[in-house]
């Protein structure tokens, strides 16, 4: 075979420009790390910024790239999977500038951290646009491999290590488990990895009824469950997020998750397109699960880190109905939320970061009074959960709108009742941390605050986490009222895919099909 | 049945019945250090089923990785973590462990279902088709799955650089000559439950 | 020989594995039975490469970037359990309850 003509031709290897960057970004660092030793991490996080940056900015100029399908089918760079690499680099590059002073402040090395957590942002974005099986397997390695790194990072701490352990354990399990589920997809289909062709021979192989195709879809679906920490697959997150660096949670919270619901949408709407019915079945049982435990076990906790690992598990949920309501409308309010949620959940998590440097704790009931040592920290902690609960002028609400609106318009009326109902009980908890810090009278205050050191941001790395926690509570606030360009960016990239126009177009066909023929039932 | 399949089915059969004895010996075997050897059998026997299966590079790199560097490194941890642990039995653990053996019992005999009543499309093509795996493997490594391959090297690197991280001894660093620094010697700075319950507990009294 | 065969020896090989996962207390015979597991995929598509797809060999090309991941998520587990074992001085899992599950 004659590589240069044959293959490199057909390769487009500009599709994976963006990624490419991340990881020349990833090299300087590590060399950078080497050759300059400790004094580099004064820099290198900014050059890991724009590095981000750049693959941003590439991302931007690969829309609706004409060679979408890159490396002869392995990869798709089509408009969905640019909308959710850019989620994947956008969560990684707003969780850097908080980790500096967090990461320093523990004593380990800042560069090491930087380089793990590029790793898990590029196979996020290649799990994104992964389009084959073995591509799809690699890259979600990758970033689980880098997620069980950065949880354990801080060796020296019990808990930490106990988090690390727990989450590889089950983690690695569950992977195992889900390449079952692809093993059985590669048999049944006769020997393909390609999804696209796995969706045409698997129907023509097997029919749509098929006790093998059920068992890799079931093991295939607690693989994903598993990425974005939906309920009988839940049980590592409020560990994890108790354990790891706060700044770990906030990417594992957004990045990876947003990674997991492009593979759902993706190796669902493709490889399983003639079971529709049976997972949007059990995807529906996943987000009440979710919904329902998430949000009434958050109200129990005591730890902010884990309170806001049991709201993660439940907006989860809300997003699944996206997923499950299978329309345009359902998957660009899906990426119109998760857009929405990285700055809400980002916000939340900078501030519980500042909170936890200042005093050394991350109880809920140490946050009595906050409002009059540091209105700030207050007014910005404060907006964000408000956004998570989905209190209307914020951009929260706004998304959970439209995901409900989605939801409701594919006429799935229960679901979406249950959503609203567990958001009302959703904003019991959030409301009650804003409570604490604000309406509490100064005898009442906790000792962490009593004892709050004087607000500097001159120490080194605050600066940063400063710049990232006023951009996240800004976007916050005014993404709300100035949704129009995120909503029609999430619109237009629904709008120009082609596996969801065709698998959008079927379930239309299929459903007309049924109105004719009850139509034709009624005359007869 | 001429002497050719024979000897596949026999061989077959030896290596299946090794297979299976060495996996329930690795899970059940109380000492560790056995169930460790066990595994390098269950490696070696799977090793000779893809040769069965015509898939001689596979064979090859399996026992080069699982037993030349997984195995090792398995034991290798176990000689570092050598500690004589006498587990105190906890109540309620064998009525676990039935429960577990019924349900993967129970799970075995729904695969088992589904392999045989799935018509499988066989390949009407000869398996050895491919005379040569090792070509055939390198050409779709730089072709078709060009991507993942060098993936891969990336995942390597960074698995290898975060394995030395998380096991090599670090000296906690002496807190920096800037006085507003503290570290907090590699840990969370979060204090543990216990401490801050311990904590609003001296308020408290 | 068929293809059946095979399957089932991968899948009694896979729930070997989930057992050895749910009931092992000891951390890093949880580690082996994850190796055990990702074994029986293994064979699973060395097994479908043969008979189904002879021509293009594609499961081999799984299973070999399956090994190489499985040898990485090893050494990445077995440097967790060393750092776990330095701060608590036991790789009993009952033991791990700092975090409630």
């Amino acid at each position: 075979m004659d590589f240069s003509s044959s293959v490199a031709s057909q390769l487009h290897a500009g599709t994976i420009l963006p990624e490419g960057i991340v990881i020349i970004t990833l090299m300087t660092i590590l060399v950078g790390d080497l050759i300059f030793g400790r004094s580099s991490s004064r820099w290198l996080p900014y050059v890991a910024m724009f590095g981000l940056f750049n693959s941003i900015v590439a991302l931007f100029f690969q829309w609706n790239n004409p060679n979408a399908i890159a490396f002869l089918g392995s990869f798709s760079g089509d408009n969905l999977s640019i909308v959710f690499r850019g989620i994947v680099v956008l969560s990684a590059m707003v969780t850097i500038p908080m980790s500096i002073r967090y990461i320093q402040q523990s004593g380990t090395s800042l560069a090491e951290f930087i380089a793990i957590m590029l790793t898990a942002t590029t196979g996020g974005m290649f799990l994104c646009g992964a389009n084959e099986l073995t591509m799809v397997f690699i890259s979600l390695e990758m970033l689980s491999i880098s997620s069980y790194l950065m949880t354990g990072y801080m060796k020296r701490d019990p808990r930490s290590n106990e988090a690390a352990l727990k989450y590889l354990l089950i983690g690695a399990a569950s992977s195992a488990i889900f390449l079952y589920g692809m093993s059985l997809l590669y048999g049944l289909s006769g020997g393909e990895t390609n999804l696209n062709i796995i969706a045409t021979k698997i129907t023509a192989i097997n029919g749509t009824q098929s006790l093998g195709l059920a068992i890799s879809l079931v093991f295939i679906i607690a693989g994903i469950a598993f990425k974005i920490s939906a309920v009988p697959f839940h049980q590592w997150t409020p560990d994890v997020y108790e354990g790891s660096p706060t700044p770990v949670v906030a990417f594992l919270s957004v990045g990876s998750k947003a990674a997991g619901f492009a593979l759902a949408i993706r190796l669902l709407v493709t490889a399983f397109g003639s079971m529709t019915e049976q997972w949007h079945f059990i995807f529906t049982a996943l987000a009440i699960l979710s919904m329902v435990l998430g949000n009434v076990v958050a109200l129990a906790q005591t730890s902010i880190k884990r309170m806001l690992a049991y709201s993660s598990i439940a907006q989860a949920g809300f997003v699944m109905i996206g997923l499950i309501a299978g329309t345009d409308n359902g998957y660009s309010s899906m990426i119109f939320y998760l857009f929405i949620y990285l700055f809400m959940n980002l916000g939340a998590f900078t501030c519980i970061i500042l909170f936890s440097l200042r005093t050394g704790t991350d109880q809920i009931s140490e946050y009595a009074g906050l409002y009059q040592k540091d209105p700030l920290l207050t007014l910005c902690l404060s907006i964000c959960l408000l956004s998570l609960g989905g209190i209307p002028p914020m951009a929260g609400f706004f998304g959970k709108i439209y995901l409900f609106w989605a939801g409701w318009q594919a006429g799935l009326y229960g679901l979406v009742l249950l959503g609203l109902i567990t958001s009302v009980i959703s904003i019991y908890y959030y409301i009650r941390v804003v409570k604490m810090m604000v309406v509490k009278e100064p005898q009442e205050m906790s000792e962490s605050v009593k004892n709050y050191p004087a607000i500097n941001w001159k120490l080194a790395g605050m600066r940063p986490l400063q710049a990232s926690l006023i951009f996240a509570t800004v976007v916050t606030s005014l993404a709300g009222i100035l949704s129009n360009p995120l909503f029609t960016l999430s619109a237009n990239s629904v709008n120009s895919t082609p596996i969801l126009r065709s698998a959008i177009i079927t379930q239309e066909i299929t459903q007309s099909t049924i109105q004719v023929s009850s139509v034709e039932d009624l005359i007869n | 049945m001429n002497l050719a399949e024979g000897v596949q089915i026999v061989s077959f059969g030896i290596l299946a019945v090794m297979m299976i004895g060495t996996a329930l010996g690795v899970v059940l075997l109380p000492k560790i250090v056995h169930s460790a050897f066990l595994l390098a059998g269950v490696f070696i026997s799977i090793s000779g089923l893809y040769i069965l299966l015509n898939a001689d590079f596979v064979a090859a790199a399996q026992i080069l990785v699982y037993v030349g560097a997984v195995n090792v490194l398995i034991l290798f941890a176990i000689m570092l973590v050598n500690k004589q642990e006498d587990y105190v039995e906890l109540p309620g653990r064998t009525i676990r462990k039935v429960a577990t053996g019924v349900v993967c019992f129970g799970l075995f005999a729904l695969l088992g279902t589904m392999v045989l009543a799935t018509p499988w499309s066989l390949s009407t093509t000869s398996p050895s088709v491919v005379d040569n795996t090792v070509i055939a493997l390198g050409e779709h490594f730089f072709s078709d799955y060009l991507l993942p391959f060098e993936l891969a090297s990336v995942l390597l690197l960074m698995a290898m650089v975060g394995a030395i991280i998380l096991a090599r001894r670090d000296l906690i660093p002496e807190s920096m000559a800037d006085e507003n620094t503290v570290t907090t010697g590699l840990t969370l700075p979060e204090r543990p439950r216990e401490l801050a319950r311990l904590g609003s507990e001296e308020q408290d009294s | 020989m068929q293809l059946e065969y095979f399957l089932l020896l991968a899948a009694a090989l896979f729930c070997i594995g989930i057992y050895g996962l749910i009931t092992s207390r000891n951390a890093v015979r949880v580690l082996m039975s994850i190796e055990l597991m990702l074994n029986a995929v293994n064979l699973n598509l060395v097994g479908f490469s043969n008979y189904l797809d002879p021509e293009n060999i594609r499961g081999q090309v799984f299973t070999v970037f399956v090994i190489t991941v499985a040898a990485a998520e090893a050494a990445v587990g077995l440097a967790i359990v060393l750092a776990i074992y330095r701060n608590r001085n036991t790789i009993d899992m009952e033991q791990f309850n700092l975090l409630k599950w």
